[in-house]
């Protein structure tokens, strides 16, 4: 398919590369512990982007059974307008093996998945609760070629369920989710796992408790670390770098974090969602240290980022099928090494038991609105714990936690034995101190 | 296409069958500081297909290659059927429609080259960029899309909407030395290429507001009188409100169906609260939602009393009320649910102004724009653009980092005056809901005062 259209390319143009994706998505959705609903998607797409007289153009189509011309003629009317660049597409080169296809989950008919949902719902139900599940699982075929010869062909499977139950008493409204994500259908200790982490954290909630006030140590937990993850991803964009807007640019080889905290870019983690043998621009994968020992070490660039840059794509370019490839992460590791949770039923990891006054933090309302570049961060709290005297005494309404990322993650008060992957990100829990908590 | 539609439902062997198919044509611009980002033109093409068998739930099915509707149509059915329910799924009864709807184009944006969208959106940049050098980074994008849509079901409805929109929108970066501030405005019409004409101010205002932020102070944490001016006031009646009249959020839920019961006091008499589909022009505009049902201006809060709330046909069916045309879906890729369209709090009767709303407030804020807002059923936060200091009655000091938290009783019952300067808010972006985002949807509102909030900022030492 695409080895046609990059022929046409080649006549007619400097140079090229083009995506071709096919996906089929099957979807169940249990509403109020009901089995409700289930579909299938089928999408086809090719995302092609030229060179031409120094210009990049892009343009991409649905109407895949359309002849090539078309698409070409866009993305060359794309490229006339465009700004030049130089861009060049990398050439063939060996790509590393990783697992992205699991015959179990592809293969898994519509009855083991609606068996799957039906068990969760039969765990979680209790009364004065809503249980809803979704579950998706996803097969799809990937092909990515350019001019230049490299080429990379893939297929890749992705099974999520996610989980969610909602306890409204009066006007107090509570909502506990959780999910499951992986390349593979989840086992019956990751299905145990999820219902474990979500039984525990709805008891705990049971009691509410005054929120504590003033700049206090605060637990987040690998779900609530989002607020402060958010923009260190952000900020170790190589886009970010070159627009002079992040706070990170100028900092390659400084210290600039705790010691002890290291964030990786792994794409080639065994059987997780964000791996890949090569971007989808045919770059090979690799590991990428963004930061060691507290030192920044790299930021990820895509090639058209790279070529502005002057340096090289270090083979995180994502991209649809309509628009140009953007940067994009494959999977974040928080944390020197990778360890195995020991403690994920107890929220905080271990971490609760060192507090004579703090807080949990499960998930935070709002994240990524305002000036996240900057590291400031300001959100009411959408579920969290106080902790008084190494004991989480109940869950806290109506508090708000605000400070810093940049100044809280100089110091960190302890990492979690609670480590865990969520989507394409792990991470154990981390401990900041003196973040703000105010409360109503 | 028609005869397409028809023949594929004849062959359905369910209950009831309805189809969509959509084709999109769009072109985007993307400015990045002075560097053109992009500009390309696509074409979206696909269909969706949903079935619902006797005692069985819905079977659905999307799909991007239209030669596959007979057999997505099969694949739906089978799929229905999959899905046992001891108590069957009803559609409340919406009168079959056959009609075409065709919404004013207002400068068809096919027939704008590339080339002119492009020298468009330059020049809105480059008001941006000519505000100094304090500026640092620029986002500038221009958006604009013509859809074809179909909608037929098996009960005899056949319509065909053609719908147009155009979006702008900026996004201005100040820094000085480690301090970096955004402004940020976006501009949305169900419109054309005339829509978008005549907006340099608005983006020159965007770049002036992130270099003044750089010196502004943020704002002290604690709680206030707070002031909400229409844009933000609009996009708190969408969160904190809206989301919870959205009857799938109660249908199944007896607790949430107790809190949300028709009758109940929300607010003091001042507050009026509605969904308005119909009104012309708007982005949450359509003449039918994604189930075929007409849409209508629903009330949701009258004089302080929750009144309605909005509908599919299946909830509505559930509920024993009357679907107000809120079924909605982002493309074909999806099914429709319960969405908004147009929310607004309705403008005072009493002719109060801005002026009066401040009068009597020793320290408060006035909290301005909207960054953006979430919910978490009673709890919510949004976050200001900016915001003022509000001493002695008058506007004082800009601040920054004003994000508002709140309970969504508490803070509704806090309203207590509301000015008679309602507008509609034309802006860009859009709503999330279960996966479906950005949604096209508008907010309104007149200048808003809430007796007290919680404002997060620095924490009072």
């Amino acid at each position: 398919m695409i080895a046609d259209l990059l022929a046409a390319v080649r006549r007619r143009a400097q140079a090229g590369d083009a995506l071709w994706r096919r996906e089929e998505r099957t979807t169940l959705a249990f509403e109020a512990g009901r089995f409700k609903s289930a579909g299938t998607t089928e999408e086809t797409g090719i995302n092609l982007r030229v060179v031409k007289d120094g210009q990049v153009g892009v343009a991409g189509t649905t109407a895949t059974d359309a002849a090539p011309d078309d698409l070409l003629a866009r993305a060359l009317a794309s490229a006339a307008l465009g700004e030049s660049l130089d861009l060049t597409v990398p050439p063939a080169s060996p790509l590393p093996h990783v697992p992205t296809y699991f015959e179990g989950a592809a293969n898994a008919s519509l009855n083991a998945l609606i068996e799957v949902g039906q068990s969760l719902v039969a765990r979680l139900s209790r009364d004065g609760c809503q249980v809803n599940v979704a579950i998706e699982r996803e097969v799809s075929e990937t092909e990515i070629a350019n001019t230049a010869g490299a080429a990379g062909k893939y297929r890749a499977t992705g099974v999520a369920v996610g989980v969610d139950v909602t306890r409204i008493a009066g006007d107090d409204v509570l909502m506990v989710y959780d999910q499951y994500v992986g390349a593979d259908l989840p086992g019956a200790a990751e299905l145990d796992a999820l219902v474990d982490s979500v039984t525990t954290r709805l008891d705990l909630a049971l009691t509410v408790a005054l929120p504590p006030e003033g700049a206090l140590p605060v637990i987040f937990t690998p779900v609530g670390l989002s607020a402060i993850l958010l923009p260190l991803e952000q900020g170790l964009s190589g886009k970010a770098v070159l627009q002079g807007v992040s706070p990170l640019g100028e900092k390659l080889g400084t210290r600039v974090f705790d010691e002890r905290f290291a964030l990786t870019d792994d794409p080639l983690a065994a059987g997780r969602i964000g791996s890949r043998p090569c971007d989808d621009e045919g770059v090979p994968s690799r590991r990428l240290p963004l930061v060691e020992h507290g030192v920044v070490r790299g930021f990820v660039y895509d090639l058209e980022t790279a070529a502005r840059a002057k340096t090289t794509s270090t083979g995180h370019g994502r991209r649809g099928i309509f628009g140009k490839p953007r940067i994009a992460y494959s999977n974040l590791v928080v944390g020197a090494d990778r360890k195995p949770s020991t403690e994920t039923r107890v929220p905080g990891g271990g971490l609760a038991a060192e507090l004579q006054n703090g807080l949990i933090v499960e998930d935070l309302i709002g994240v990524g609105q305002g000036n996240v570049m900057a590291g400031g961060f300001s959100h009411p709290v959408a579920l969290a714990y106080r902790v008084e005297r190494g004991e989480i005494t109940g869950r806290v309404k109506d508090a708000a936690v605000a400070g810093n990322v940049y100044e809280l993650l100089k110091k960190i008060g302890g990492f979690g034995s609670d480590g865990r992957w969520l989507g394409t990100r792990f991470a154990p829990s981390l401990l900041l101190e003196g973040v703000s908590v105010a409360r109503r | 296409m028609k005869d397409r539609l028809r023949d594929a439902l004849q062959s359905s062997r369910a209950d009831y069958t309805e189809i969509r198919v959509e084709r999109t044509w769009s072109s985007a611009v993307a400015f990045r500081g002075r560097r053109l980002e992009a500009a390309t033109a696509s074409e979206d093409v696909g269909g969706f297909v949903r079935a619902l068998d006797k005692g069985c739930g819905w079977g659905v099915a999307s799909f991007t290659s239209l030669d596959r509707l007979p057999a997505m149509v099969a694949r739906a059915t089978e799929l229905s059927r999959a899905v046992r329910l001891d108590e069957p799924i009803r559609l409340a009864e919406v009168a079959p429609r056959e009609a075409d709807a065709v919404l004013d184009l207002d400068g068809d944006v096919r027939g704008v080259p590339l080339a002119e969208k492009k020298r468009l959106l330059e020049a809105y940049n480059g008001a941006m960029l000519a505000v100094g050098d304090r500026v640092v980074d620029t986002q500038a994008s221009y958006h604009d899309e013509v859809s074809e849509v179909w909608y037929a079901n098996s009960e005899g409805a056949l319509i065909y909407q053609l719908r147009p929109e155009v979006v702008l929108s900026g996004t201005a970066i100040a820094r000085r030395d480690g301090v970096i501030e955004k402004g940020l405005e976006s501009i949305g019409y169900r419109k054309g290429w005339n829509a978008a004409q005549g907006r340099e101010a608005r983006f020159r205002t965007v770049a002036e507001r992130a270099v003044a932020l750089l010196d502004a102070p943020r704002v002290r944490g604690g709680t206030y009188p707070v002031v909400l001016d229409p844009e933000l006031g609009g996009v708190f009646i969408h969160e904190a409100f809206g989301h919870l009249s959205e009857a799938d959020f109660v249908y199944e839920n007896p607790q949430a169906r107790e809190m949300m019961t028709l009758g109940r006091r929300f607010g003091k008499p001042v507050l009026n609260v509605g969904d308005n589909g119909a009104a012309p022009g708007l982005r949450g505009t359509l003449p039918f939602d994604d189930e075929g049902t007409p849409t209508q201006d629903t009330a949701l809060i009258k004089d302080g009393i929750l009144v309605g709330r909005l509908h599919s046909r299946e909830t509505a069916a559930r509920l024993g009320e009357r679907p107000t045309g809120n079924a909605r879906a982002l493309s074909f890729r999806h099914a429709p649910i319960v969405r908004m369209t147009n929310t607004y709090i309705a403008g005072g009767t009493g002719g109060s102004t801005f002026a009066d709303l401040i009068r009597d407030i020793k320290l408060g804020v006035y909290a301005c724009g909207a960054f953006g807002g979430q919910t978490l059923l009673e709890n919510f936060s949004f976050t200001a653009a900016y915001g003022y200091m509000i001493r002695d009655g008058q506007v004082a000091e800009l601040v920054k980092d004003v994000v508002l938290a709140g309970n969504l009783f508490q803070t509704l019952d806090r309203i207590e005056r509301v000015a008679g300067d309602f507008q509609w808010n034309q802006m860009g972006g859009g709503c999330g809901k279960g996966g479906q985002f950005p949604l096209p949807v508008t907010e309104g509102a007149p200048h808003v005062r809430i007796e007290e909030a919680l404002v997060g900022g620095d924490v009072p030492a």
